[in-house]
């Protein structure tokens, strides 16, 4: 009898192992192809496509992102007795969609009311953190636009070389080459500085970029090219001053920002000159002109907390034309020249036990939130931690096939010099040399077929 | 059943069969004749829009800009207390196309940051104090470059009303006609430049929305647009009930409310949601959206008219300035943020999968 009960429970626990396997991973055939941000996807493709929050949520939380949305469009004003004080003393621009247009991205231009395009600097060599070396007077970013009476850091000109590129087929693309001069320096500058470019990036679907778990971003490096594609890839670390920790750098161009809260309180900072609890000090402060008003955190906790939870809940576009055979086509084609070697299609999201709608999701952001060598044609030549003057985060291109839409003329890249998707490709270089030449080497409607999956982004 | 028999059967199975296949493929092949009446609407509806409506009212905007340019120019030239009631008059017209073009803000007028160069809210006092007390020579160029919010309607505004809405010509000194002088010239070269963006080359935008489906650059189907048409109307719902009447409503703050200085902000709020009623009806005679949701949903016409109608009209219950009214009419404002809210939602649940529904070109 004994031996009936041993082998009734050696069949339960076979059948309740199968039950386990029963619920394994959902077959990816059966995920909508549409769906990029997974449950934070919306169907949109309007000039309004990056603008919306993600769906579901609750009534509380809605508010807050709405309170969030009217702040991210407020300009602010000089400080004074009115509200919404606290620009400057020097600024970049005066409100956050200022330079994201709806919510995306904007023109690389530098210094005027409809400017998108800011600039880092810094001193060669690193602190010992990693750091960039800030430069006596300008800091860490120059600001070249003032309140009245006062003068912006720099006056910045921007202007371009063309350099025809020919493919082995006889096609010639035209790229344009920036080049940036500082002109005017409200005090003199060292000769010896960095600088480096950087036009504001459309800020949707960052949340699910916040939450996708460290370990999946750590496992895309490989440092010694195992695989031989020529693509190592390298997290960036920075050193957070209120834990005294290094962190994963997760935004920015350069992955040089670890959290959302701390990206948007830096551009209140920075770019505007409003400081807060997370940055409180006035990015003048310290300098010639700065206005010495003990008014700060100018910005309330509740406006930049709103604000970051704002760009967390933004919902990323779905994806149109999936079953169009000429973007299938592209898609084999993107992958089979290994633009996905960094540009990754699928990430799955960590839990997140406030957002369901960022937490556990099949996403399709085009990115592996790694840094890489993209040779000289775009380095700037300026460390920041362990990215490298040539290194440069990969771009997540979710969303770039609308930017015609939402931006009027589109433009790519960190600095916008990029006026075309083609011309973007054909800047790549370094760790994506290969691509680039197995792209070139297409017939020519095969890469169109690649732009064209791109457009469907 | 003999063999004979059998064969007969089968043959005529074999032909009704055939013929229903035949009749089938027929049936599928058809266009509806419908279906063609209602693409042509389409097209007339997108063509009505851009002339009638976009084209009409940038014009419109651009000429009301020359009055109140000629007004200040007026004002600065004769000084008196009727020059200014004109100049008042003249920001006050050409501040209602304005909101009323509010409701269709895609295309230029947010691609080139015409709206922010126009329309920046708040004033800022304190750059305004320095620069009318610096040696700036005021002068169109060096208004076109300073920061937004020292341009635009406010700034005009806050100078030919004053900030208790009592102001005399003998208060605006040189320096102050000098300045409104060139803002308002400057809103002139905006309004020109906005409808030639529109009207002509390079852009030619009105060529762009024409040929939605057709070749145009920025719209692939007819559907792209009336997307972007729904979302116009959208979202001009949400910022006057959701932001600019509900903020000051529920912080009980005047200060914060646009347009103080001429106590225009009922009025503006009105025409915002005219805006959308001139888009959804169409004007002058031309095909609007509700030509085409009438003739495959009359219900949801009728449902979209009424909540229109009910909240422009809503605001006529608001009889005192807006900074008086969220302490002394609350239930007022209560009701018409609700009628917002109620058209919102129909234009989100409703009106955009009718269009996701019935357009697919």
């Amino acid at each position: 009898m004994k031996k009936y009960f041993i082998l009734a429970g050696l069949i339960m626990l076979v059948c309740v192992f199968s039950m386990c396997n029963k619920a394994s991973v959902f077959d990816p055939q059966n995920y909508d192809d549409r769906l990029s941000g997974g449950l934070s996807t919306v169907f949109d493709e309007t000039s309004k496509a990056f603008t919306h929050a993600i769906n579901g949520l609750s009534v509380q939380d809605q508010q807050v992102h709405d309170l969030g949305d009217k702040a991210f469009d407020q300009t602010f004003v000089a400080a004074g007795p009115g509200f919404f004080g606290g620009l400057g003393p020097v600024f970049n621009n005066v409100s956050c969609i200022s330079c994201h247009h709806n919510d995306g991205k904007g023109t690389p231009t530098a210094g005027q009311s409809t400017s998108s395009m800011l600039f880092r600097i810094s001193l060669p060599g690193q602190d010992v953190h990693g750091a960039p070396l800030p430069v006596p007077g300008f800091g860490l970013q120059l600001q070249d636009q003032a309140i009245f009476g006062l003068r912006p850091e720099v006056n910045m000109q921007i202007s371009y070389n063309d350099i025809p590129v020919t493919y082995p087929d006889g096609t010639v693309t035209t790229l344009r080459n920036p080049k940036y001069n500082i002109l005017n320096p409200y005090m003199p500058l060292p000769s010896d500085y960095n600088l480096s470019p950087r036009m504001a990036p459309p800020v949707f679907g960052v949340g699910l970029l916040e939450n996708i778990p460290e370990k999946t971003i750590f496992s895309f490096q490989d440092p010694e090219d195992k695989n031989g594609d020529g693509i190592t890839g390298k997290a960036n670390y920075i050193f957070d001053s209120t834990t005294n920790k290094n962190i994963l750098g997760r935004f920015g161009f350069k992955a040089n920002a670890s959290t959302i809260i701390f990206q948007v309180a830096t551009a209140y900072q920075q770019d505007m000159g409003v400081t807060s609890y997370v940055q409180p000090q006035e990015s003048s402060g310290g300098q010639e002109q700065d206005d010495k008003k003990m008014d700060d955190p100018e910005l309330p906790d509740s406006i930049v907390n709103a604000v970051a939870y704002y760009v967390k809940t933004l919902a990323v576009p779905a994806r149109r034309n999936v079953n169009d055979p000429d973007n299938k086509r592209g898609e084999q084609l993107f992958n089979q020249v290994n633009c996905t070697g960094c540009h990754r299609p699928t990430l799955t999201t960590g839990v997140d036990i406030n957002l369901p709608q960022i937490s556990n999701q099949r996403i399709h952001p085009y990115t592996d939130m790694l840094v890489h060598d993209m040779g000289p044609g775009l380095a700037d030549g300026r460390a920041d931690y362990l990215a490298s003057g040539s290194e440069w985060r990969t771009t997540p291109l979710w969303g770039v096939g609308l930017f015609e839409k939402t931006n009027g003329i589109p433009f790519y890249l960190h600095d916008g010099r990029a006026r075309t998707l083609e011309e973007a490709i054909l800047w790549h270089d370094g760790e994506a040399k290969n691509s680039k030449e197995m792209f070139m080497n297409l017939d020519k409607s095969e890469r169109d077929k690649i732009i064209k999956f791109l457009k469907s982004l | 059943m003999n063999h004979k028999n059998f064969k007969l059967t089968i043959l005529v199975c074999l032909f009704i069969i055939t013929s229903i296949s035949i009749i089938s493929c027929n049936k599928a092949d058809t266009i509806d004749p419908g279906e063609t009446d209602f693409k042509t609407l389409e097209q007339t509806v997108i063509t009505d829009f851009v002339n009638n409506i976009a084209l009409g009212s940038y014009l419109k905007l651009s000429a009301a800009a020359a009055n109140l340019n000629g007004s200040v120019e007026t004002l600065n030239t004769e000084s008196s207390d009727a020059n200014l009631v004109n100049a008042q008059d003249a920001w006050k017209k050409m501040r209602h196309i304005w909101e009323q073009c509010e409701s269709f803000l895609f295309g230029p007028v947010e691609d080139n940051d015409y709206d922010p160069q126009m329309d920046t809210w708040p004033t800022d006092y304190v750059q305004m104090d320095s620069l009318l007390a610096s040696t700036n020579p005021l002068g169109i160029h060096d208004i076109s470059n300073l920061t937004l919010s020292l341009r635009g309607f406010h700034p005009v505004e806050y100078i030919v009303f004053g900030e208790n809405r009592n102001r005399k010509h003998n208060e605006i000194d040189s320096r102050q006609k000098k300045y409104v002088l060139s803002l308002a010239n400057d809103l002139l070269n905006s309004c020109n430049a906005l409808y030639l963006s529109w009207s002509s080359a390079p852009e030619n935008f009105a060529e762009e929305v024409l040929s939605a489906g057709n070749g145009s650059n920025r719209y692939g189907s007819k559907r792209e647009v009336f997307m972007a048409m729904a979302g116009g109307l959208i979202d001009i719902c949400t910022e006057v009930g959701e932001e600019k009447m509900r903020e000051p409503f529920e912080t009980r703050d005047p200060a914060i409310v646009e347009s103080p200085y001429s106590g225009n902000s009922v009025a503006d709020f009105k025409n915002n949601i005219t805006g959308i009623q001139n888009v959804y009806m169409g004007v002058n005679g031309g095909k609007g959206l509700k030509d085409m949701v009438a003739a495959k949903n009359k219900s949801l016409d009728n449902l979209l008219q009424t909540k229109i109608t009910a909240a422009i009209n809503s605001f006529d219950n608001i009889t005192v300035d807006y900074e008086d009214a969220i302490v002394t009419q609350r239930v007022q404002i209560q009701q018409t943020m609700s009628a917002l809210a109620s058209l919102k939602e129909t234009l989100e649940n409703d009106f955009v999968p009718f269009i996701m529904t019935n357009v697919n070109d």
